[in-house]
């Protein structure tokens, strides 16, 4: 009778962080530069989880100039903003439309709309429930701010 | 952040049926609630000017009396301004800038240098003399400002909660203690009375606040000055759009409180809080200032049991955009010295326009103040678009409903000029002087 392999022993199945998939796909170079200036990467790669609302690079772009060179010379105002984007807790785009809003790691709530398609206060959902090891991404069109 | 709309796209939604319904089209057109005309542009560019010069005064001495003459008993000399705080280098306007969008100079302005140096008798006396006879920046102005914010306090943002935390006392007792630490007396009151010198601290952290939200709009009035004279501006929604543009730029700039004792540092509100220029200090100013204040004393009696004073706090409409500018150059009144203030710095363009309106020379501090009513209604119209920008959605969104939020956002921010005492209908013309 062959010995059954030892669980621990099998080539392992991992999915990537939320960290990883921001990182290794196109699109989100400022988004990854701005949560490492913030000194953020070591958060969102722990087991959480969490939800992130992930603006695209086009989000950004569309800030007036010196908006994200300011927030990126100041840490801890940039990690305010960004920690915006983040729930914790793992909710798909059912579930959040289902909430209507979430508290943000921030404090401040986000309004969820799920009138027409999947919209995030005043940003649309490009990319839904992209599921990583630590939670759950949706991709949006714009940068959100508190208030 | 704002374009200007082709006719086309303005018919997603039907037209507002407010009563300020013009003013609200004009701003879902990219506009200000000031006209775009010749005229108002240069009034408000010159008015920027003349107060951009004080305000370059202001905000250095906000800090001082910040993060250096902090709990003097008696400070009578806060607002002599020593030569290192002159020569601060404005962290956002020259070469030196962290971000090089406002170009002007960096340290003191040179007109408030030569003001401070011969005032309006134009000589050079030693600073007592100046100080004494009330020819100076009259700093009273800045400190009423600051007052309104510390009065108001919850004005949305988080700054004003984290004075009342155990983490800020503990940072005002270090501070304290070293302060006072050849002052027995001051610490003994300190130890009878704690809530004192906390309560006087807070005080010192809007002056701070203040000084750091002024420090950014020195340059940027200087830098639309500058961009006027070179014939830069095509109306007055491009000198609004250069303010939102400005909002968003520094939006994130640090809101904190240090306290220098000797060469020792004491941070009672550290950068590491987090709080940043747009939350904590410019909607907070803007509210408290433009929008509330308080009555000014001994220009209008007000029954309150009568119900003649609200009872409610953000109720409160004292601020400019409400005023009644008639009794500017009545002593003691914060605008009348501000007024004085931007008298000593306007443009040969706007003096010669004063002249040739009203009584001239005799009512330049009213016609001074209308302009500046103006110049505000600007201002607050950049940062109702700016929060619009930020909140909601772009001007020539195709989606109705975005549209539709866009227009209940105006017409919410138009619903505070519905009271009588509101100057938005009297702005709307000319003829106000």
């Amino acid at each position: 009778m062959a010995t059954p392999v030892p669980y621990a022993y099998r080539p392992e199945k991992t999915m990537p962080t939320i960290v990883d998939i921001a990182v290794n796909n196109e699109g989100f170079s400022t988004l990854v530069a701005a949560v490492t200036a913030a000194g953020l990467v070591e958060t969102l790669q722990s087991p959480g989880p969490f939800t992130v609302f992930a603006p695209n690079d086009d989000a950004f772009a569309k800030l007036p100039p010196g908006t994200v060179q300011t927030l990126v010379q100041n840490p801890p105002q940039l990690a305010r903003i960004l920690t915006y984007h983040v729930a914790m807790g793992k909710h798909t785009q059912a579930e959040l439309i289902k909430l209507g809003q979430i508290d943000s790691v921030e404090g401040w709530p986000i309004p969820i709309d799920g009138t027409d398609g999947f919209e995030v206060k005043n940003a649309t959902v490009l990319a839904a429930d992209i599921e990583a090891d630590n939670g759950i991404i949706h991709v949006l069109d714009n940068v959100i701010l508190m208030g | 952040m704002t374009t200007t709309l082709p006719a086309a796209e303005t018919n997603l939604i039907p037209p507002s049926t407010h009563p300020h319904a013009a003013v609200i089209h004009r701003l879902e057109a990219g506009g200000s609630m000031l006209p775009d005309t010749p005229d108002n542009l240069m009034q408000i560019i010159g008015i920027y000017k003349a107060y951009a010069v004080p305000m370059d005064f202001y905000w250095r001495d906000l800090l001082y009396i910040a993060e250096r003459v902090f709990l003097d008993p008696l400070p009578a000399f806060k607002y002599f301004l020593p030569q290192e705080y002159l020569d601060l280098h404005n962290r956002y306007a020259g070469e030196t800038a962290d971000l090089l969008i406002w170009l002007c100079e960096a340290s003191s302005h040179p007109e408030l240098l030569e003001f401070m140096a011969k005032g309006e008798v134009n000589r050079k006396w030693p600073k007592l003399f100046h100080h004494l006879w009330h020819d100076r920046v009259n700093m009273e102005f800045a400190e009423a400002c600051m007052k309104a914010m510390l009065w108001h306090q919850d004005m949305g943002g988080r700054y004003n909660d984290y004075l009342y935390t155990d983490e800020y006392k503990a940072n005002c007792d270090r501070a304290i203690n070293a302060y006072f630490k050849r002052n027995p007396l001051m610490l003994g009151l300190h130890k009878l009375f704690p809530d004192m010198f906390y309560e006087k601290c807070r005080e010192l952290s809007y002056y701070s606040n203040l000084g750091l939200f002024w420090e950014v709009m020195a340059p940027v009035f200087f830098e639309m000055s500058d961009i006027y004279d070179e014939g830069g501006f095509a109306g007055v929604p491009a000198a609004m759009d250069f303010l939102v543009n400005g909002i968003f730029a520094v939006a994130g700039r640090p809101i904190y409180h240090h306290v220098y004792v000797g060469d020792e540092c004491f941070e009672l509100v550290p950068k590491s809080k987090g709080f940043n220029w747009l939350y904590e200090a410019a909607l907070p100013y803007v509210e408290s200032v433009f929008y509330r204040t308080a009555p000014f004393r001994g220009t209008k009696s007000y029954n309150a049991q009568a119900g003649q004073v609200p009872l409610e706090q953000n109720d409160f409409h004292y601020g400019i955009l409400y005023a009644d500018v008639f009794p500017v150059g009545s002593a003691g009144i914060p605008p009348t010295l501000l007024m004085q203030d931007m008298l000593h710095f306007l443009p040969p363009y706007l003096s010669d326009y004063y002249q040739q309106h009203c009584r001239g020379e005799d009512d330049v501090l009213i016609q001074l103040g209308i302009t500046f009513q103006r110049s505000m209604y600007n201002v607050t119209s950049a940062v109702i678009q700016a929060l619009r920008g930020a909140l909601l959605y772009p001007l020539n969104d195709p989606n109705p409903r975005h549209r539709l939020a866009n227009r209940q956002f105006f017409e919410q921010q138009m619903d505070r000029f519905l009271r009588p005492e509101a100057r938005l209908n009297e702005i709307q013309t000319q003829d106000y002087r």
